[in-house]
Parts: structure tokens; sequence; C-alpha cells
């Protein structure tokens, strides 16, 4: 086998817990997969002469490339044909690739991969940028050399036979949540940020995952081992032995840990001092119920319904609708379901295309969300339908996303109305007095909290929207994932705004986001006033203990003394502290 | 035996991309119809000039200076070739 002395270490965002070694499918740059890293030493000459033809091929192509980018656009653009056709030919590159097939008995697929990603990694390190993008002529020479060699044997995503860990550079949402997870056993992409959906639904796949890890994919080939660690954002390429057993470890540990969390599933969610604080679960898909009954959920608080329009390429009926909340709330029969309406840009709907010419780049501050929703009513009447007909089946409730204004509070709920005069008329069975929330996450509903909390009957503060419109800092961006921090004492101060809101108006308030499936915050939200969280479902049991192990008081003190902090580097720093003491291995 | 004729000159990279791929592949063809060993030299780095990824990894940018040697019986006439060809600027306008 190879040896390892290459290890690379690689450090990225953590987004989903776990640990995994297993074989790398790269994705990205390339749509390749190699198979096959090693040949036996009998098919060496066979496979050399494989190598060769596809060579041919390989040339063949390019100087029809070359003939055809002459005739129609010019000499000077065939001329980068003809620099890739001596490239491709140069004789010490062959002799490269087949030493590595005859000495080493490499596959053709992972010998030609290597040596070109070698250069490709030379030609990054270049002394001028427009030298080091050349880069990008060799990994074409890569993907037309592969494409030759594997020809029909083209392995894609959908098609996995065995366990893999997924290298890429950017997983779409949609391309994660469809990836199979008896053979997916980890990911981690180039880009991405701590709350972007992918990372949201690798939480939701509950398998680990790091992103945000920067340029790493050209130093791998796919087919090397690699570990993901999921706890402490790590990658690591090609393991050591010691490595290696120091994985096999923690992973051991951490599994102890979960066994005894879920044994924590029966009893109640309350603090020493019997203070009860519902915990609730966050979920994408309907089949992730299991998730949280299994540990032991008060209910679903966020039932984030944008994968039934992200899924098909085409707008979720009623009925796809109906269904999948009905899915859901049959599985929590007296506890609440909290149904959140459309929360997409006008980019990622299929049936809003006529909108999509206006998304500005920036979609974030523009028609997405609520703002879609009240532009297509069509698309939002559908959904408001579908949940007014499956709130018969249990307590479903209905919240509207990203509201900025009474105005766009008022006119969901006209609307809403006017669905419910609809089903009436029409004699459909529906449920009357559905409990209507709204997420609190554009700081300008924070700031009215008072006066929102008069027209709704229950707020969830969605932080990670908040969090990114209180700092304009892009959630997604790794380059300003710094600034993004729910310590924040901004942010601490906004949260206790809302709840102060909630309370005096006497209406629940939860906190769904990533903040609150975070232990370490979860003292200081109960000491603020929170009695109720809606969380990624695998956070549950740590939440649950961290719950069962404070008293009301110590939770007040901690609040107070975090309150009274000027940097978020220094809440945190508090609070991590404060968890220390209260459940010392939580601590990762 | 004679004694190999050994040639040097010193040429200006006046591309405004530097010496890059197609430079680098027009260098390394006309090098490959010579016998002579012909070498480019960038300060440490000396790359075989009919070898295209060496010629890269000069990393030449525009402005630098290179000296082409050349060892062997036709080397004063590679050496014009590839002067030439700096001098038409590698046909780039």
């Amino acid at each position: 086998m190879a040896p390892n002395e290459k290890m690379i270490n690689k450090r990225g965002i953590a987004v989903s817990p776990g640990v995994i070694a297993g074989p790398a499918l790269v994705l990205g740059v390339e749509d390749f997969r190699i198979p096959q890293r090693f040949v036996s030493v009998d098919a060496v000459s066979s496979e050399v002469a494989r190598f060769e033809a596809a060579l041919d091929a390989v040339c063949r192509d390019i100087t029809e490339n070359e003939e055809v980018a002459r005739r129609q656009l010019g000499d000077q653009y065939g001329a980068i044909f003809a620099a890739h056709y001596q490239l491709i030919r140069d004789p010490k590159l062959i002799e490269e690739i087949e030493t590595l097939i005859r000495d080493k008995c490499f596959s053709p697929e992972f010998a030609s991969s290597r040596v070109l990603r070698k250069y490709a990694k030379e030609f990054q390190n270049l002394g001028s940028r427009y030298l080091a993008e050349r880069a990008t002529d060799l990994f074409d020479l890569e993907k037309r050399l592969l494409k030759q060699l594997l020809g029909e044997r083209r392995e894609e995503l959908s098609h996995l036979t065995e366990p893999v860990v997924v290298l890429a550079h950017n997983l779409t949402p949609s391309e994660t949540a469809n990836l199979d997870r008896q053979f997916v056993h980890g990911f981690a992409t180039e880009v991405g940020g701590r709350t972007s959906h992918t990372a949201i639904l690798a939480g939701a796949l509950e398998i680990p995952a790091v992103v945000g890890i920067g340029t790493f994919l050209s130093s791998v080939s796919g087919g090397e081992l690699v570990i993901i660690d999921g706890n402490h954002g790590e990658v690591i390429i090609d393991p050591d032995e010691a490595t290696l057993d120091r994985y096999r470890d923690a992973k051991a540990r951490l599994h102890s840990v979960a066994e005894r969390l879920l044994s924590l599933r029966p009893l109640t969610n309350e603090t020493k001092d019997n203070v009860r604080v519902q915990i609730f679960g966050n979920i994408e898909f309907p089949d992730e119920v299991v998730h949280c009954t299994e540990r032991g959920a008060d209910g679903i608080g966020l039932y984030r319904t944008e994968f039934l329009y992200l899924e098909k390429n085409a707008e979720p009926t009623e009925e796809d609708h109906y269904s999948a909340y009905r899915q859901v709330v049959s599985a929590f029969a007296d506890r609440p379901v909290v149904i959140r309406t459309l929360d997409l840009g006008a980019d990622k709907v299929p049936a809003s295309e006529e909108f999509s010419d206006l998304a500005s780049e920036n979609t974030v501050l523009g028609l997405r969300s609520i703002r879609l929703s009240l532009e297509n009513l069509a698309l939002f009447k559908t959904q408001l339908r579908a949940i007014l007909r499956a709130g018969v089946h249990g307590d479903i409730r209905i919240m509207f996303p990203l509201i900025s204004s009474l105005l766009e509070l008022r006119q969901a709920k006209m609307i809403l109305a006017d669905v419910m005069e609809d089903l009436e008329e029409e004699g459909v069975a529906f449920r009357k007095d559905i409990p209507i929330g709204m997420m609190v996450e554009v700081p300008s509903a924070a700031m009215m909290a008072s006066e929102f909390a008069r027209e709704v009957d229950f707020f969830s503060i969605g932080t990670n929207d908040l969090i990114q419109y209180t700092l304009a800092a892009d959630r997604s961006d790794p380059a300003v994932a710094q600034i993004y921090n729910a310590g924040d004492p901004s942010i601490l101060r906004m949260i206790k705004m809302v709840v102060d809101a909630g309370l005096e108006s006497e209406i629940p308030v939860t906190v769904c986001g990533q903040m609150s499936s975070d232990p370490k915050f979860l003292p200081l939200l109960i000491g603020i006033g929170l009695r109720q969280l809606s969380v990624t479902p695998h956070a549950i049991p740590a939440l649950k203990e961290v719950v069962r192990s404070i008293t009301l008081e110590e939770a007040e003190r901690i609040a107070e003394q975090a309150l009274s902090l000027d940097l978020a580097r220094d809440v945190e720093h508090h609070l991590r502290e404060e968890l220390k003491k209260i459940c010392p291995d939580l601590i990762l | 035996m004679t004694q190999p004729s050994v040639c040097r000159q010193r040429v200006v990279v006046n591309l405004d991309n530097g010496l890059h791929l197609v430079p680098c592949s027009q260098i390394a063809r006309t090098s490959r119809r010579f016998s002579c060993d012909l070498r480019i030299v960038n300060g440490d780095t000396t790359a075989d000039s009919k070898n295209v990824l060496d010629l890269m990894q000069l990393s030449a940018i525009k402005g630098t200076e290179l000296d082409i040697e050349a060892v062997g019986d036709d080397a004063a006439e590679a050496i014009e070739e590839l002067i030439a060809l700096f001098d038409s600027n590698f046909d780039e306008p």
C-alpha cells in the first residue's frame, strides 16, 4: 500500500458532529470518481497500453478542438489547444505517469490524476496570478484523461455501492439532501459557513461535516483515506497510524457519552429546582421526526418547508404539502408542530422564475421568504391551505418568516384569513383557531417586539439571520466568520428585548437557530427568561443534561454576568467556563 | 572529437501575462527540433527548454531577464530561433 508520509491536516468550520474515517470521493473540480487506485502486477502492461490509448484519444480531441477554435475564433484561441497538446505530449509528464503505473502498480486514472495535480499545485504557487491560474489547464487535461479512461465507468454520486466520505468544492442544498446516507458517511467542502443551508442539512442527515476549509481539493485525487472530525472541524488526508489510533479512541469516547445522554430520554426537561424548559426539534424532512421522538423532544419548534420546493424541479402541489405535514403531525399526537412557511430566495423557487430576474445578487436583502410569498399569492395560498387542512390532525401552528414590519405581518394574516374563507366555502375541514406566530430575525422586528407581541400568538427568534443582519456579516462567508458571533453583546440584548416583550404580552418565545443548539448558551438563555428552545435533534440529549444540571438562580447569575460584558470574545469565554463547571464532558 | 559548441544569450520577457502556457509550448516545440541541450535560466531556476511544465515553473512575469543556454552541435542555430520567438513576442499583439 501507499506510504502515509503525506498526511495533510486541514481546518474548517465544524457544522455537524461526529468523527468518521473513509475513502475519499472527490467532487467539484472534476466530477469523476477514481474507482480503483491500484492494479495487480500482472495487469501493469495492459494498463500502460490502456493509458496510451486514452492519451491518443485525448490528443485527437485536442487537435479537433484546435482546428475548430482556429477556424471560428482565431489563431490565438487555437494556440491554447496547441499548448494543451504540447503539455499532454510532454515526454517527461508521460514518463512520470507510466513510471507510477509500472513501478507502483497505480491505476492509470490514479497515476494521471496524481501527476497532473502535483503540477497543478506547483503552478498555483507561481509568481503571478495569471500564471497560477494555468493550473486550470492542467485540471482540464486531467478531466479529459479521466473521461477517456473511465468511459462508461463514470460514477455518479447517486450510484454509490460502498461507503465514502465526500470532498467537494461546494455541495448545493439539494445535492446534500440527496446524499445517500447508506454510503456517504461524512463530507467536507471548500466553501460554506456555519449556518449555510448545506451545513444545516448535514446536521439533519446526522453525518459528520466540515465546511469552509478553503482550497484543498488539489491535494486529493480520490480514494485516499480521510478522517472527518465534525466536532473540531478537522479534515485529515492520508492519516498516519498514530493519528488513526487517536481517532478510534475519540470515536469510542463520543459513543459512550452519547449512550449515557440517550438514557436521559424518559426524564422531563426541567432544572434542578423544577423549572420546566421545553426543548423542541428543528427538522427539514418529515423522516426526521424519528430523530426527535427517539430523543424525547417536546415537539417540533421549526419545520423548515423549503425542501419541499428544492427536492423537485416543480412547485409542490397542495397534496405534496399536505402529506408531508400530516406525516410529521401524526408522529406527535399531542405535542406542537410549528410549520414555517416558505423561506427561500426567488432564485431557488421554480414557480417564481418570473421573479428571478428581479432577484438581485444579494438575495439575503432581496425578494425572499415572506416577501416572495406575498408577491406570489398562488404559491403562498397553496401552502397555507395544506397547513390549515393538516391542522385537524394535531397541534399544528403556523409561522411566518422574515417579518420586518407590522404591515407585512398584517398582509400575511389577511391572506391566511382569505384562505380560511375559501376552505369554509368549499366545505373542507381545517383548523380554525390555528395559532399564528412569527420569526423574529430582522432587527426591525426585534426593536418593535412589543407591538408585534400584541398581534401574534408566539415568537420564535431566528438567531442565524438575526446575527447576520445585526452585525452585517454574511453567514456563509468564512472571511467574516469572526464577526458573525452569537455571543456578541448586541445579540444578547436584542434577544432579551424580545423575551421581555413576550413576557409582557404573555406569549411564548422560542429561540431556534444554531445558537440554541450550543449547550454553552443554554444557561444564559434560561437566565434571561426563555423557557422554550428549538434545536437540531442531535443536540437534544446534551441540552437536556444541561437543563437538568442547573438551577434557575445559577442560570440567572450566569446571564447577568454575560450581559455585563462588552466583547463577544469575553461572553464566549465566560459561558464556556460556566459550562465546564456544570457539565464538563460536554466540552469537546 | 570536436569540442561541442556552447552558446548563451540573455532575453527579456515582454509578454503582458508573462511566459504563460502558450509561449512556453511554442518554446518547447521549437526546442525539440534541435539535438543540442537547451536550458533557460531565471536566477536559481533552470528549465529544460524542451519541456513545457519545466518552462512554466520559471515563473517568468513581464520584465524578467532569462538566460538561454545551449550545448551541442546545433547550439548557435537553436539559440537564434529562440531569440526570434522572443523578438516576435510570440506573435502576441
